[in-house]
């Protein structure tokens, strides 16, 4: 089959030693980026960019490659260990992850994230490897509508779904929303509640109100419970999963793997949807929701093996059709076209060494990752047993400079610090963050695609049901809502009559 | 009589220190600020030009991406820069010849503010359209949509941007009426609309469209240029289709604070001329769809500068976007 020939072909370009080098270095790079927080793939690449010029084509794709994916790796270390989101799409794994840390299983925790993400990651080469060309074509035919209905069912769902008091969830939702709509409107220019600093005309940034909720939240509320703490430093059971563990992990991680897969391909997506929607539908169907919040290990492999997935699959628009699905594909797309290559519908016949290399390379470096982070997790765990007193001066040393790498910006670290004041005061309300997060990182784009799809159709509604993908996506909302709204309703009239 | 020789000496010494010599310089490191997150076009530029740059400067050169508001924390924080050659600034179209249009309010005036040293890139920009669109000429475009007026989108990066204004200057010349529909995320989610066919046509950034034009999925109409360009050289230029002022496209340049001295700014001037000039740093840059296009003189780019001021004032005002 031809396909096996082009995978040998590239296993023989992957594998020399230079390539091997640079795959090396890029993932290794690539998990210490991902575990500082703040600073991401896109600045490395960017920074490391000149670099490349001296390498061949294919070693610098590996390279930068191996940071991309790497620092996804490197994301969901911190994120269990220290509720520190390295990586936008890590902020899932906080809530399960850092759970299991308390409890002493952050070496399991990190070990099933390993899994996870090697699994998503073989699987989507090899999705990339057979089915490329044809998936990207098919990801064309999501425009305004479609990315409208499917993130509105996703919005739904998670206000449906989430943990905790419905009303607190609707509530979180809302405000996330609103915070989502600060920034510069997209029609118009105009600055929205920006109160005239120029720093807001862009928006709250992600990060921002990511890391100051999760992690300076945490250390706030860690700092006003001293018991809590004692336990949480000195209670560290064994590294590895047990069998239990393996055995309710293997079907989160498919799950994971297939959603963040649908959600790389799609160009219009961004980094965090694939874990939170991963993270929903674990807490849909699993046995007990109950255990959700407080350490359930599908929390952390489903989301988990889910960005990885989509960050694998992101280069699938960028290889097949030349479309940067990111802004870190962007950049790759600029280093391609800087070594004289034009990614698109031709770079598999004019150049099969650099696009099955790649393709292998990213099936090694996956390996490697594993490689690298499974004998780290006894280091990393042993990390915890730092007294709290030096452990959390250094995390919050590591999120101010994380923060002010991104933009250069003090106004962003004071901004930091008044979301680490709210995180405390939502955390003492058990509200949950996570609806916040996702009506803030939903909203604008729900916002943005509902008035492109209404200005393109003039006006005209219907456009979301005539339109066959997006009149799915509108049917699967109210399927949705029914299954969620009736029983309780149900359960109303039975305590009424009964 | 010791202690006040040696605070004389001492006053001698900082006196000294403090006087910027064009010929000493640079003697530390030069900020080159760019108001765009990294990764975007304008970074790319600068990070293609400045290892030859720390070569002919004998200094390291810092990139300092300031990005957000549309360039303008950026432009801010380089204003504010000290006019002694170390404070570099690599703004463009957007930032120097647009936002002042947009943003009246803003505190920087980027003519006012700046001593305009050289252009160093151009990246020209096309006017494409979905191939469900028959027109193979500008001509023949104009035509298809003043037969139906109000029927064809136009995709761009924002209301402010220069595909949006550009478009608007086009349609004012033509008379024709395209509806626009802004993108979020820049270019490229703009063209990802095209290829879809959301939008039918657009003035787009020709480096990000050109994959898609050689696979066939958009074609290329004309190109805002001032002479062909070499990766499509069947494709006229605006000018030879009879748009006289769209002769160049998304264009950056360097600038240092207004009060820096005449030494360091022709210092700088030979240096980016001869950094431009090369032949490795040429072909990277085309290799990115962006062409090397420097001035004759700092004075040529102000003049430049201004130009482009006025011809973009007038088509904001004429539209009426507002800024803020």
């Amino acid at each position: 089959m031809e396909i096996f020939n082009n995978l040998i072909f590239g296993f023989s370009v992957a594998l020399s030693v230079q390539n091997l080098f640079y795959c090396f270095i890029g993932c290794f790079l690539g998990t210490l980026i991902g575990v500082l927080p703040g600073i991401g793939p896109l600045g490395t690449i960017a920074m490391l960019m000149p670099l490349t010029f001296s390498i061949t084509p294919v070693g610098a794709l590996i390279m930068l490659a191996g940071i991309y994916y790497g620092a996804q790796y490197g994301g969901s270390t911190t994120s269990i260990l220290v509720n520190l989101p390295g990586e936008t799409s890590s902020v899932i794994t906080c809530i399960d992850g850092y759970q299991m840390a308390r409890q002493g299983r952050a070496g399991p925790a990190l070990a099933i994230a390993a899994y996870g993400s090697f699994f998503a990651g073989t699987t989507c080469t090899l999705l990339i490897a057979l089915f490329g060309p044809p998936i990207a074509e098919m990801a064309l035919k999501f425009a305004s509508p479609e990315y409208f209905s499917l993130m509105m069912m996703g919005l739904i769902a998670a206000a449906l779904l989430a943990p905790g008091d419905m009303v607190k969830s609707l509530a979180m939702v809302a405000l996330g929303l609103l915070l989502g709509t600060v920034g510069t409107d997209v029609d118009s220019g105009w600055a929205r509640f920006s109160f005239d600093i120029i720093e807001l005309t862009d928006g709250i940034g992600f990060v921002v109100i990511a890391i100051g909720v999760f992690a300076l939240g945490e250390i706030v509320a860690n700092l006003g419970d001293p018991e809590e703490r004692i336990i949480f430093t000195t209670k560290v059971g064994s590294l590895f999963p047990s069998k239990d563990d393996i055995r309710r992990s293997i079907a989160p991680i498919i799950r994971g793997t297939i959603l963040g897969a649908f959600f790389g391909v799609l160009p219009g997506t961004g980094p965090a949807i694939a874990s939170f929607s991963s993270y929903m539908v674990e807490k849909k169907v699993a046995a007990d929701p109950s255990r959700f919040g407080h350490g359930a290990i599908e929390g952390v492999a489903g989301p988990e093996s889910a960005n990885n997935a989509d960050a694998q699959c992101k280069f699938i628009p960028m290889l097949t059709l030349g479309i940067p699905a990111s802004g870190t594909m962007a950049l790759m797309l600029g280093a391609l076209m800087i070594h004289g290559i034009a990614p698109g519908p031709t770079v598999m016949t004019q150049r099969p060494d650099l696009f099955w290399g790649l393709i292998v390379s990213m099936w090694i470096g996956n390996l490697m990752l594993v490689v690298l982070n499974l004998p780290l997790i006894g280091l990393w765990v042993s990390l915890l047993k730092v007294p709290y007193r030096m452990l959390f001066p250094a995390i919050m040393l590591f999120c101010c400079i994380g923060i002010y790498s991104l933009n250069n910006s003090p106004f962003e670290l004071y901004l930091t610090a008044v979301f680490g004041l709210l995180g405390f005061l939502w955390m003492k309300l058990e509200c949950s963050p996570v609806p916040l997060m996702l009506g803030f990182v939903l909203g604008p784009m729900m916002e943005e695609n509902l008035r492109r799809a209404m200005l393109i159709s003039r006006g005209n509604p219907m456009v979301f049901l005539t339109r066959p993908i997006s009149l799915a996506f509108v049917i699967a909302t109210v399927l949705i809502v029914i299954v969620m709204v009736v029983p309780a309703m149900r359960k109303r009239r039975g305590d009424i009559t009964g | 009589m010791t202690k006040i020789k040696i605070v004389l000496l001492s006053a001698v010494i900082l006196l000294a220190a403090g006087v910027a010599n064009a010929q000493n310089y640079p003697t530390k490191p030069i900020n080159m600020v760019v108001p765009f997150a990294p990764g975007g076009a304008s970074d790319l530029v600068a990070r293609i030009i400045s290892p030859l740059l720390i070569k002919e400067l004998g200094q390291q050169i810092i990139v300092d991406n300031r990005g957000g508001a549309s360039g303008n924390i950026g432009v801010a924080y380089a204003a504010r820069g000290t006019a002694d050659g170390y404070a570099l600034l690599l703004g463009n179209i957007g930032t120097m010849a647009i936002n002042p249009a947009l943003f009246p309010k803003f505190q920087v005036n980027p003519v006012r503010d700046f001593i305009a040293i050289t252009q160093v890139v151009d990246a020209p920009t096309a006017l494409v359209v979905h191939p469900s669109v028959p027109a193979k000429t500008v001509k023949e475009f104009i035509e298809y949509a003043k037969a139906r007026p109000g029927k064809l989108n136009f995709g761009t990066a924002g209301p402010g941007s220069n595909g949006r204004l550009e478009m608007e200057l086009f349609m004012d010349y033509t008379g024709t009426d395209l509806v626009h529909v802004p993108y979020k995320g820049g270019a490229g989610a703009a063209a990802i609309g095209l290829l879809s066919g959301e939008v039918q046509c657009g003035f787009q950034s020709l480096a990000s469209v050109m994959t898609h034009v050689n696979a066939g999925k958009l074609k290329v109409l004309g190109v805002a240029a001032r002479k062909r360009v070499k990766a499509v050289p069947d494709v006229p230029i605006m000018s030879e289709q009879g748009f006289e002022s769209m002769k160049s496209g998304s264009w950056q340049g360097v600038y240092v604070p207004v009060g820096t001295p005449r030494p360091i700014v022709n210092r700088l001037f030979a240096v980016f001329t001869k950094v431009m000039a090369d032949a490795e740093v040429t072909k990277r840059l085309n290799d990115n769809g962006v062409e090397v296009v420097t001035s004759k003189s700092p004075e040529e780019f102000a003049e430049f500068m201004k130009n482009e001021n006025d011809k973009w004032a007038k088509v904001v005002k004429k539209v009426g976007v507002v800024g803020e």
